[in-house]
C-alpha cells in the first residue's frame, strides 16, 4: 500500500517540476544557513563556519540529483532529458551523426528488404485451412536424374487414394492455358483441372456460388467453371449475375458456378479458371498415358509426415510389383507444400539473409567505432560529470540513449530504403523467387525494423559507453593532455571485425560472380539472338481433326515468313530452357528392354525450319521439309548428338529405325538427321538424349512459335499477330518473350544472388574503409605530440608513414586471418548456387583479400601521409 | 569528531519518525542535528542521506511538509508526523525491539542464557 502510494506520488511528481526544483534549492539553502549560524554561535569565524557546514553536509549537487531521481518516475523524465541531450549533441556534430545514421540505414535497409521477401515466401501463412498438414505427392524414380519430384500418373493416383490410410483426402490437379471468350473479350488465361475434392480439402469456401461436385467431376460432365476473384473483378466488374453466366472456354460453352475468395491461391497466383478433372473410371491410365499430373493430400490428424511417407512407400512397392511395366523403379515422394513452392529459392534466400546479417554486423561495428571515437574525445566531459556527482550507470544510460536515438533514426531511414530496395529487387528477381510473393512492407516488417534498430542501438552502444565511463579519474587527470588509450584496443578490434566480415561477404560475392560468368560463358547450343517466341493454343473443339491443326500452323508459318523483317519462322511443342516432356524410346533390332531399364529421351515436336531458326547446327543428314509435315508421310525422326552417342554408340545413326512412345500407336521411323545438343533444363547439367518429331506425326494444339527477326525481335510480333488473326479472328497469341530472356531466366537465381551479394559486399567494403580511416586518423591526432617529437629528433617522413601504416597493417592482417577462416567455414553454404567453382576456391579468396588490402591501403594512405608531413613545431604547440 | 557510523536506510527512517514524534514539527536541519545529538555525535547526517529519506517518507505518506519560519526568522520547510506515520512508527519500533532482543540473545556469552 505504502509502495503504491509512493509510486503514485512519483508519477504526479513528473509534473510541476520547476516548483519542486525551487523548493529543494530553498530548503537546502536554509539548511546550510542554519548550520552556518550554529557554527558561528559555537565561536567559529565566518569562513570557518561556512567551510565546516559544507564539509559536514557533503556534496549538495549529488544530494539534489538523488532527490530528483526519487521525486518522479525515473524513466520518463530522464529518458526525455537524455533524448533532448542526445539530439542536441548530434546536431552539434552533424558529420558524425550522418555517418552513423547512414551506416545503419544501409545495414537495416538491406536486412529489412531481404527479410520482407523471405517473410512473404517462407513465413507468411498460406491462404487456406491448416496448410502445414497439406503435402504434395510426387512420384520418384531413383534411376532418372530429374525425377526426384516427378509428376504423377492418374492410374497410380487412383490406387494411392484407395489404399492409403494416412490422408484425410487426396486430390489431383493439372494446370494449362486456355482461351476464354466472354462477349467480345478473347484472351488466353491460366486454368487448372482439379478433382472435385481439391478445393474442399484445402478448406476454402466459395466467395460466391458453389464449387463443382463429385457428380460433375466425370468424363463429359457439365462444363462448369469456378473463377478467381481477380477474373470476377476484371472481366465481370464484380457483378453478382456472374453466377450462371455462359462463356466460351476452348471454343466450348461453359457455365460459371462459383467465385473463389480474394486472397486464395494454391501453389500459383495466376490461375483464373478452375475446372473439374473428369477422370474416366473405366479407363486404364497406365496403358494410355504417362505421368503428367500433380497431386496434393491432407494428412490425417495425428498422422506424422514420416508415417505417411512410410505408408506411401509401401503402397508404391506393391504397385511396382503389380504393374512392373509401368511402375518399375518408381516410388512415391511426399513433400511439404511450402517446401515444394520454394525449393531452391530457399537456399538463395537463406544465403541472402546470412549476407545481410553480416552487412548489418559491419554497419554496427562501424557505428560502435564512431561512437567510441566520439566518447573518447568526450572523456573529459564524462569525467567532469562523474566528479560532480553523476553515477556511472547514469552516464552510461545517457550515452546509450544517444546510440539508441541514432539507431532509431537509422532504422527509419533504413525502412524507407528497404521499400525502394524491395521494388528494385522484385523487378530484378528470378521468376521462381517472386512468382508467389506479394512483398509488402506492413506493420510486422516495420516492427522488425524497429526491433532490429533498437537491438543494434543497444548492442553497439554498450561497449563504447562501458569504455567511456571506465577510469573516469584518469580522464580528469589526463584531461590537460590528449587522452591516450581508452578504447583504442577495442576500436582496432572492431575494425578487424569489419575487415573479417567484409572478406566473408566479398568471397561469397566473388564465388557467385564467377559462377555467373561461367554460366554465361557456356554455349547453350542455340543462338537466341533475334528470336522471339509466343504461344498459340488452338481450341480443341474447333480444331478437332489433326489435319486442321496441321494446316493452321503450316499456313501461319508460311505467312509469317513472308512478313517484313522476318528471317525465318517455325514452331515447337515445348521451348528448350522452358519446358520439357520425356518418354521411353526403342531402337529397332534390339531385344525389348527389361522393365525399368528403358532408354528415355526428351521429346519435342517441331515444324520445318526449327533448327535454322533456333541456330541449332545440323550435324548429319537433313531437316524436316514441308513434305514431311503431312499426315500421310512416312515416320521420320531427327535426334541430337547425345542420343546418337549414348544410344547408338559407334553405329551409323542415319537410317536407323526408332520409335518413341508418345501416342496410342508408335510406329518405327527412320532417323534422317542429327543435330547439335541443346543444354536443356539448366545450363549447368548434361544435355539429355532428344528425339524430334515432325508436327504432323505428334500433333499438338498448342505450339510455341519461334520467329527469327533480321533486326529488333519485338518488331515482328505485331505482324505475326496480324497473321494469326487473319487466319482465325478469335485466336489470340500469348506469352510473347524473347529467347534471350528465356535463356537468361535459367540462371537468374545465381545472377540475382550474385548481384545482391556484390552490392552488399561493396557497402561492407566502404564501411570497413571508413572504419580503417577513422581509426588511423584518430590515432594520428592522438599521437600528434609524439610524432612531432620524433620528427624534431630527426625521424624521416617515411619512417613516420611506416609507423602509422604499420598499425593499419596489423589490424587488417588480423581481420583477414579471421575472415579467411570464416569464409572457409561459411562458403560451403553456397554450394548449391555455385557453378564451375568449388566453395573453397583459393583464387577467389586471394582476390577478395587483395581487394580488401587495396581498399585498406587507400584508407590508410591519407592519415599516414598527414602524419609524415606534420611540422614538428605545430605539433608540439598543439598542446 | 571520532568515528561516525553510516546510518543505513531502515534505521534512519525509524530515527526520523521517532524524532518527529518526540519533537513535533521540525525542519530538515533540526532533524539532522537532533539525530546527531541523540546519538552522542556518533552519527553524522549529510544532505545526500537525509533528504532522499525525507522525500521517501513523504511519498509514502508517513510524514507531511509545510513551509514555516524558524526561530531565527528563516524560511524553512517543516516536517510533521501523519497518522499513518504514527502507526508505522509504533509498528517499526516494535519490530526493532524484537530484532535487537533476538540478536542480543545470540551475542550474550554462552551459559548466561537461561
Amino acid at each position: 500500500m505504502r509502495k503504491l502510494r509512493a509510486a503514485g506520488a512519483r508519477v504526479t511528481g513528473f509534473f510541476g517540476k520547476a516548483g519542486r526544483e525551487r523548493d529543494m534549492a530553498a530548503e537546502f539553502e536554509s539548511h546550510f544557513q542554519m548550520a552556518v549560524e550554529d557554527n558561528l554561535r559555537a565561536g567559529m569565524s565566518e569562513s570557518e563556519a561556512r567551510r565546516a557546514a559544507m564539509l559536514q553536509f557533503g556534496g549538495v549537487d549529488a544530494a539534489k540529483e538523488e532527490v530528483r531521481d526519487m521525486s518522479t518516475t525515473l524513466w520518463i523524465e530522464t529518458t526525455l532529458r537524455d533524448i533532448r541531450y542526445a539530439l542536441r549533441g548530434l546536431r552539434r556534430s552533424p558529420g558524425f551523426a550522418a555517418a552513423a545514421i547512414l551506416s545503419l540505414a544501409l545495414g537495416v535497409g538491406a536486412s529489412v528488404s531481404i527479410f520482407a521477401v523471405a517473410d512473404s515466401l517462407l513465413v507468411r501463412p498460406l491462404p487456406f485451412r491448416d496448410p502445414g498438414r497439406v503435402v504434395m505427392v510426387w512420384e520418384r524414380n531413383s534411376r532418372l536424374r530429374d525425377a526426384r519430384f516427378n509428376v504423377i500418373s492418374p492410374g497410380n493416383f487412383r490406387d494411392w487414394r484407395a489404399q492409403n490410410d494416412v490422408f484425410e483426402n487426396m486430390a489431383a490437379f493439372g494446370d494449362g492455358r486456355s482461351v476464354l471468350i466472354v462477349g467480345d473479350r478473347v484472351e488466353e488465361i491460366a486454368n487448372r483441372f482439379a478433382t472435385a475434392d481439391l478445393l474442399p480439402m484445402l478448406g476454402v469456401e466459395p466467395y460466391r456460388g458453389r464449387f463443382f461436385t463429385a457428380q460433375e467431376d466425370v468424363p463429359n460432365g457439365p462444363n462448369v467453371l469456378v473463377i478467381s476473384y481477380r477474373l470476377w473483378q476484371s472481366w465481370f466488374g464484380g457483378e453478382e449475375s456472374v453466377i450462371g453466366r455462359k462463356v466460351q472456354l476452348r471454343s466450348q460453352p461453359a457455365t460459371i458456378i462459383g467465385v473463389l475468395p480474394p486472397n486464395f491461391y494454391f501453389r500459383s497466383r495466376n490461375i483464373d479458371v478452375w475446372e473439374a478433372m473428369g477422370y474416366d473410371p473405366a479407363r486404364d491410365y497406365r496403358k494410355t498415358s504417362g505421368r503428367y499430373q500433380l497431386a496434393a493430400a491432407r494428412l490425417k490428424r495425428g498422422a506424422s509426415f514420416s508415417a505417411a511417407q512410410a505408408e506411401m512407400t509401401a503402397i508404391a512397392k506393391r504397385l511396382e510389383e503389380q504393374y512392373p511395366a509401368f511402375d518399375k523403379n518408381w516410388t512415391v515422394a511426399l513433400e511439404p507444400l511450402r517446401d515444394s513452392m520454394v525449393r531452391e529459392v530457399k537456399t538463395s534466400l537463406l544465403v541472402l539473409l546470412g549476407a545481410v546479417g553480416l552487412l548489418l554486423a559491419v554497419a554496427c561495428a562501424n557505428v560502435a567505432n564512431l561512437l567510441l571515437a566520439r566518447y573518447t574525445s568526450r572523456k573529459r566531459e564524462v569525467a567532469v560529470r562523474v566528479a560532480i556527482g553523476a553515477g556511472r550507470g547514469r552516464v552510461m544510460r545517457q550515452l546509450l540513449t544517444e546510440s539508441v536515438v541514432l539507431a532509431l533514426a537509422g532504422g527509419v531511414l533504413g525502412l524507407g530504403l528497404a521499400r525502394l530496395e524491395i521494388v528494385g529487387m522484385v523487378a530484378l528477381a528470378p521468376r521462381d523467387m517472386v512468382r508467389n510473393a506479394v512483398v509488402t512492407v506492413d506493420w510486422r516488417i516495420a516492427g522488425f525494423a524497429f526491433a532490429l534498430s533498437l537491438l543494434t542501438g543497444i548492442l553497439f552502444g554498450l561497449a563504447p559507453s562501458l569504455v567511456a565511463t571506465r577510469n573516469v579519474v584518469d580522464g580528469l587527470r589526463e584531461a590537460a593532455r590528449s587522452a591516450v588509450g581508452g578504447g583504442r584496443g577495442l576500436r582496432s578490434f572492431l575494425v578487424a571485425g569489419e575487415v573479417a566480415l567484409s572478406l566473408i561477404l566479398l568471397t561469397g560475392a566473388g564465388l557467385l560472380f564467377r559462377s555467373v560468368v561461367g554460366l554465361q560463358g557456356i554455349a547453350p547450343g542455340i543462338d537466341p539472338g533475334g528470336v522471339v517466341t509466343f504461344r498459340v493454343s488452338l481450341p480443341r473443339a474447333a480444331y478437332r481433326e489433326p489435319v486442321r491443326r496441321i494446316q493452321f500452323f503450316a499456313t501461319a508459318l508460311d505467312r509469317i515468313r513472308q512478313a517484313p523483317g522476318v528471317r525465318s519462322a517455325s514452331a515447337v511443342s515445348y521451348l528448350p530452357f522452358d519446358d520439357t516432356s520425356a518418354t521411353s524410346v526403342t531402337i529397332a533390332g534390339r531385344p525389348p528392354a527389361k522393365p525399368g531399364e528403358e532408354l528415355t529421351g526428351t521429346i519435342r515436336t517441331v515444324m520445318p525450319g526449327y533448327f535454322r531458326t533456333m541456330g541449332i547446327p545440323l550435324l548429319q543428314g537433313r531437316d524436316f521439309t514441308a513434305a514431311d509435315d503431312a499426315l500421310d508421310s512416312r515416320y521420320r525422326f531427327i535426334v541430337n548428338e547425345t542420343f546418337a552417342r549414348r544410344f547408338l554408340a559407334g553405329e551409323e545413326p542415319l537410317g536407323k529405325q526408332i520409335s518413341a512412345e508418345m501416342d496410342d500407336k508408335n510406329p518405327l521411323g527412320e532417323i534422317i538427321g542429327v543435330v547439335g545438343d541443346v543444354k536443356e533444363g539448366s545450363v549447368d547439367s548434361e544435355p539429355s538424349p532428344t528425339v524430334y518429331y515432325v508436327h504432323a506425326h505428334l500433333v499438338y494444339s498448342t505450339m510455341m512459335l519461334v520467329v527469327k527477326a533480321a533486326g529488333d525481335p519485338q518488331a515482328v510480333v505485331d505482324p505475326a499477330r496480324q497473321v494469326i488473326r487473319s487466319i482465325d479472328p478469335a485466336q489470340p497469341i500469348a506469352q510473347v518473350r524473347t529467347m534471350e530472356s528465356i535463356v537468361r531466366e535459367t540462371f537468374s537465381r545465381q545472377r540475382f544472388s550474385a548481384m545482391l551479394l556484390v552490392a552488399f559486399s561493396i557497402v561492407a567494403l566502404l564501411l570497413a574503409a571508413v572504419g580503417i580511416y577513422g581509426v588511423l586518423a584518430y590515432s594520428v591526432t592522438e599521437r600528434t605530440r609524439e610524432i612531432g617529437v620524433r620528427i624534431a629528433l630527426g625521424a624521416q617522413p617515411g619512417r613516420i608513414t611506416r609507423m602509422i601504416a604499420g598499425g593499419a597493417a596489423r589490424i587488417v592482417a588480423g581481420g583477414l586471418a579471421v575472415g579467411v577462416a570464416g569464409s572457409l567455414a561459411l562458403t560451403g553454404l553456397l554450394k548449391s548456387l555455385l557453378f564451375g567453382v568449388t566453395p573453397r576456391d583459393w583464387t577467389t579468396l586471394m582476390a577478395a583479400c587483395l581487394v580488401l588490402v587495396s581498399v585498406a591501403a587507400v584508407a590508410a594512405y591519407v592519415p599516414s601521409r598527414r602524419a609524415s608531413r606534420l611540422a614538428p613545431l605545430d605539433a608540439l604547440r598543439m598542446e | 569528531m571520532g568515528q561516525k557510523a553510516d546510518v543505513w536506510q531502515g534505521t534512519l527512517a525509524l530515527m526520523v519518525l521517532k524524532t518527529l514524534d518526540a519533537m513535533g514539527p521540525l525542519h530538515g536541519y533540526g532533524i539532522a542535528r537532533r539525530i546527531e545529538q541523540t546519538s552522542g555525535d556518533r552519527l553524522l547526517l549529510n544532505y545526500g542521506t537525509l533528504y532522499p529519506m525525507l522525500l521517501k517518507l513523504e511519498q509514502e505518506g508517513s510524514i507531511k511538509s509545510d513551509w514555516g519560519v524558524s526561530s531565527n526568522n528563516r524560511k524553512a520547510k517543516y516536517y510533521s508526523l501523519t497518522r499513518a506515520g504514527r502507526k508505522q512508527l509504533a509498528q517499526e519500533a516494535r519490530q526493532w525491539e524484537e530484532t535487537t532482543d533476538i540478536i542480543a540473545r545470540f551475542l550474550k556469552p554462552e551459559g548466561e542464557t537461561s
